[in-house]
């Protein structure tokens, strides 16, 4: 499995014996394999000449650029290798169809929801009392059912969404760490800047994974596709959001790793410290690694395998070999 | 995989050797590397290596080869010499 970097230093990225190499501000020098690089994550600042641009992209390495406040600035997505006309052409068809595109976007809704309300019954089992808000999503989750239109499923995935995150206070009981409600840019509390934080992640490795895929990120069902950005990685990142990156935050926080001195206020909202941060991606990465038993292949899968396999369904699904269900975690 | 390469090279070829190596694997210490690598990978360097090699001189390259780190223990006396590189 090719390895993620993270680089919090500031300094320059450099190409060198036909390998990278970065150099820090006071002068270490740190080589980095190449080839065991799937992409790398700058929360620092870092210098790139074209020349290690060049490199990067031959070695098919995606960057990710955040910004002091840790939003992702933009994504360095090197020259497309995986070419397929056909794909893009079955893609954009799933999308301007609405029937096959409500189905897909509805797909989308149904394993976010499913794996969120895993989460809420896996506390509900350890004595919190979540059975509103279980109760409240699976009625949602019916309701869907009934609408085919992205924007009425796009209106149920934001109750469901609001109904889940209410469990969040719940969940964690703690005042240094109250959700209150979903805030963003910017989040207005701790538990939102983490959220967002974790988000902007898995909207990334969402990316990534499918540069490695003939799957065109411009192209998306629920988040409707536009002039400006890349929006199949946030459908995709719809169904692990909760299974990767809020068990990371409900974990982190309830065994105490993560501590309110971890944040800071800053322009009107509260934002994760270089500490916090860093301790963040530390859990997450753990978390990517870790494998699980997958049901169909039956073998050991990682979590970051898994946003792979989902992208390899959507390709079956649009060459229609096979119908695509969203990942429903299985404990 | 997890390997540990380690080689004893003639001087003319250690700056290859070691240049080699480091797009593949971590350097750990002189003429030693270990690192993740994919079968696939590991494929692609053993080949670089064979051409650089000269055995009728002396050349010898060692790869440990482990399928996980779950039975091995990494013990340091002294300086660790390998950077954490998840996080720089």
């Amino acid at each position: 499995m090719k390895e993620t970097i993270y680089i919090f230093s500031n300094g320059r990225l450099r190409r060198k014996d036909n390998s990278l190499i970065f150099e820090t501000e006071d002068g270490q020098k740190k080589f980095i394999p190449v080839e065991n690089i799937k992409e790398i994550f700058l929360f620092g600042e870092v210098d790139i000449n074209t020349k290690a641009l060049n490199f990067l992209s031959q070695k098919e390495i995606v960057v990710h650029y955040f910004n002091y406040y840790g939003y992702h600035t933009g994504s360095f997505y090197p020259r497309e290798h995986y070419n397929s006309g056909y794909m893009i052409l079955k893609q954009a068809e799933h999308y301007l169809n609405e029937t096959e595109r409500v189905f897909i976007a509805k797909r989308f809704i149904e394993g976010a929801a499913k794996n969120s309300l895993k989460i809420l019954k896996y506390y509900n089992r350890r004595g919190k009392d979540l059975n509103n808000q279980i109760n409240e999503i699976e009625r949602l989750v019916l309701e869907l059912r009934n609408y085919n239109s992205v924007d009425k499923a796009m209106a149920i995935e934001g109750q469901i969404k609001q109904t889940y995150y209410q469990g969040f206070d719940i969940i964690i009981n703690s005042d240094e760490f109250k959700f209150e409600e979903r805030s963003k840019k910017p989040p207005k509390n701790r538990i939102n800047a983490l959220i967002s934080f974790s988000n902007s992640l898995i909207y990334n490795y969402c990316l990534s994974e499918i540069y490695k895929t003939h799957l065109d990120p411009r192209i998306g069902y629920l988040h409707t596709t536009n002039f400006r950005k890349f929006t199949l990685n946030l459908d995709i990142a719809e169904i692990f959001k909760p299974v990767i990156g809020d068990r990371t935050i409900l974990s982190l926080l309830n065994k105490g790793i993560i501590k309110p001195n971890d944040f800071e206020d800053k322009l009107e909202g509260v934002y994760l410290k270089e500490t916090g941060r860093k301790k963040f991606l530390q859990a997450m990465e753990e978390r990517l690694k870790q494998t699980i038993k997958h049901s169909k292949l039956n073998r050991q899968v990682s979590y970051r395998r898994l946003i792979r396999l989902e992208l390899y369904k959507l390709e079956k699904h649009f060459i229609g070999e096979e119908e695509y269900e969203p990942f429903v975690m299985d404990w | 995989m997890f390997v540990i390469l380690y080689y004893d090279v003639g001087e003319k070829r250690c700056a290859k050797m070691l240049k080699t190596c480091r797009k593949y694997l971590q350097w750990v210490q002189n003429s030693v590397f270990e690192g993740e690598i994919s079968i696939a990978n590991l494929e692609k360097l053993t080949y670089e290596i064979s051409e650089i090699i000269k055995p009728q001189e002396g050349d010898s390259v060692i790869i440990y080869k482990f399928r996980t780190k779950r039975y091995t223990e990494r013990v340091v006396f002294g300086i660790d010499k390998k950077d954490d590189l998840s996080f720089i």
